[in-house]
């Protein structure tokens, strides 16, 4: 008995550790893109060092590149511990180093950075992103939103920016940003009863649940003023219609199942409607005929059956299986 | 203080020497165990998928923009049971927030300082995107982006960028269209980099490249030159307010060079009234102040301070320097010099 029980517990202990090492094998870094970093930085640093640089940075920078040969030839001797300490050491140094050269040019390079801050084209290309999401949005509601004058301005604030017209660019990216919030506003108002309906669809998935939870708990002969609390919280849900007092009152049933102990079937419920979810997907797209499709549902029913009679080992078992198929 | 337990790890200690000890009531305890800790550790095994798979980031990428701000695009999964999610932002200089469900639906959320409640209403999994201003800073020349993040990311760096400091390990990097995109596990990192001012070594592919944009980018401005001429000849006769025009330009440019806080208001005609309170303040006071001369000055929190501070230094208006280990907000005198 004794060494079925070692041998059951190291395989499982064994799989667990598998598991972990094979998302550290995942992670693990190509040792050659490290020279080619280290070596780039070295590269851009010596084009910048001088006769007029100071001993301090000419020294610094001796360092870093012994730490650049150091990488080369632990990489070479497939040390990759040690070339990645010398990598790390490489690149603290070299930060050093354009630290020190910052101070020493500060006057030219002002005007370059001078020159980064006045381009507004990180402006331009960030709120081109934010509209595009937007337009992304709109379309999913068939909203009948004009953005044809907002493509108009992106295009000449793009032209104007091509053209080195910061001011004027600036100018129309203003314009453009108060477009946007005008549509946002615009698309929030118009996705408003999609909402509702949406937060109706959920409170009544919420409710399907709690039906299962309740029947659970008679079962299972617990207080009557459990599943009272429980039967009275599910008609309020019923009743709330606004999207905020639905959250409100999720939030208050959350409340009973943590304070009566009642959360343990949770993780299974949720999995249950992400699985619902990939069924109703996979239906839609064609991928699973309609015998498996059928098969997956009655699936579904009967796993809904088990939890609701408090069988959870038997209904995880078969979800996983459901998930398995379907995935 | 659970007087079976001793005996374990007495026999245990006894082990070593080599004698066993046999107890019948311990026996008996570790064969009721036993199924128990496996069954146990069974279901643990079979649950852990199912809970990593909720609340948890799918894919999370960055993309650093050439001002040092940072595109944030975040793919959760969400327990489909909760009616909202809160998310924790990278910091609270938030813009363009945008959340989707798993059907591509806006949902509603709020933003309070670097929390985001989102009302995920049965999503299984949501899409966030935003724009921070939070996690890039510049020393001089060197620029410094640096994350805690809880999952691995991947990051774009700015075109034309030269990494020259890195406080971690890059799983990969990959170089496209001259940006370059690290993959990089969570934790603490900082990556420092410059732009490329110095010529980077260059291919004979890229200089005859350059040779041929060079021609047409020169027979354009010709061509450019030559319209241009033609529509000034042409309108020359009959459009002379157009001239005059030309010549106010420049008026308007001196007008922004005297330091008054009017000109910088007609240069930035977006800046928020409140904002405008704290530029008249600070001009008044010898065009430079302390930030928390400016929270005592508008009663202002020290969030909501610094805020309006970060929307100066982005319009470009003002600097921020440290001295004495405080914030000095000072209006810029790059706009002088600028027109």
């Amino acid at each position: 008995m004794k060494k079925i029980t070692s041998f059951v517990l190291l395989v499982l202990v064994s799989s667990m550790v598998l598991s972990g090492i094979t998302n550290t094998v995942q992670a693990q870094n190509d040792p050659s893109i490290l020279l080619k970093i280290a070596k780039q930085a070295q590269e851009q640093l010596q084009n910048q060092i001088n006769q007029n640089s100071s001993d301090t940075i000419k020294l610094l920078f001796k360092n870093g590149t012994q730490q650049v040969i150091a990488l080369e030839n632990s990489l070479e001797n497939n040390k990759t511990d040690l070339a990645k300490e010398h990598f790390l050491s490489a690149m603290k140094i070299f930060k050093q180093v354009s630290q020190q050269l910052t101070y020493q040019t500060s006057k030219p390079e002002s005007l370059s950075n001078k020159t980064t801050i006045q381009d507004p084209s990180s402006d331009l290309l960030r709120i081109q992103d934010y509209s595009n999401n937007l337009k992304a949005i709109a379309k999913k509601y068939n909203t009948l939103i004009d953005f044809s004058e907002l493509d108009a301005l992106f295009i000449t604030a793009k032209n104007q920016v091509t053209d080195n017209q910061f001011d004027e660019a600036q100018q129309t990216i203003t314009k453009i940003k108060q477009m946007i919030v005008d549509l946002n506003k615009n698309i929030r108002e118009q996705s408003s009863p999609h909402q509702q309906s949406r937060a109706k669809e959920y409170a009544q998935t919420y409710i399907e649940q709690l039906d299962r939870l309740i029947e659970n708990a008679k079962n299972q002969k617990l207080s009557e003023d459990i599943i009272k609390r429980l039967e009275t919280a599910r008609e309020n849900l019923s009743l709330a219609t606004d999207p905020h007092e639905i959250i409100k009152q999720i939030r208050e049933i959350i409340s009973i199942k943590t304070q009566f102990d009642l959360t343990k079937n949770d993780r299974l419920e949720s999995r249950v409607i992400q699985v619902e979810k990939t069924l109703l997907n996979l239906s839609n797209s064609g991928q699973l005929n309609q015998t498996d499709i059928e098969d997956a549902k009655i699936t579904l029913q009967t796993i809904k059956r088990l939890l609701s009679q408090g069988e959870v080992d038997m209904a995880n078992e078969l979800l996983r299986s459901l998930a398995t198929l379907l995935d | 203080m659970n007087p079976e337990i001793v005996p374990i790890h007495r026999k245990e200690t006894i082990q070593q020497d080599g004698m066993l000890f046999v107890r019948s009531e311990g026996i008996l305890k570790t064969m009721i165990k036993a199924p128990l800790i496996i069954a146990g550790l069974i279901f643990v095994s079979l649950v852990i998928p199912i809970q990593t798979s909720f609340s948890s980031s799918r894919t999370l990428n960055l993309v650093i923009y050439s001002d040092g701000s940072v595109h944030v695009s975040n793919q959760i999964d969400i327990d489909p049971l909760l009616p909202d999610y809160e998310l924790e932002l990278f910091g609270s200089s938030i813009d363009n927030f945008v959340a989707v469900g798993d059907t591509g639906f806006l949902l509603s959320d709020e933003i309070i300082e670097n929390k985001a409640t989102i009302d995920t209403f049965g999503s299984s999994s949501i899409k966030i995107d935003y724009d921070i201003h939070d996690l890039v800073s510049k020393d001089g020349r060197v620029w410094t982006f640096s994350i805690n993040s809880t999952s691995d990311y991947t990051v774009l760096m700015p075109a034309n960028t030269v990494i020259v400091g890195m406080s971690i390990l890059p799983n990969s990097m990959e170089l496209v269209n001259d940006q370059t995109i690290f993959d990089l596990k969570n934790g603490t990192s900082e990556i420092n980099y410059i732009y490329g001012t110095t010529i980077n070594p260059t291919t004979p592919n890229d200089s005859s490249f350059d040779y041929i944009t060079t021609v047409i980018i020169g027979a354009t401005v010709i061509a450019g030159a030559l319209s241009a001429l033609f529509i000034i000849k042409r309108k020359q006769s009959k459009s002379i307010p157009s001239i005059i025009q030309t010549e106010l330009i420049p008026e308007k440019q001196i007008k922004i060079k005297s330091f008054d806080t009017e000109s910088i208001f007609v240069l930035r005609p977006e800046m928020r009234e409140d904002d405008k309170e704290i530029i008249r303040f600070i001009s008044k006071n010898g065009g430079q102040a302390f930030e928390s001369e400016l929270r005592k000055k508008f009663l202002q929190p020290r969030t909501t301070m610094w805020r309006a501070v970060k929307r100066l230094e982005r319009l470009g208006v003002i600097e921020i320097d440290k001295k004495d280990m405080q914030n000095l907000v000072k209006l810029k005198k790059v706009m002088e010099e600028e027109e």
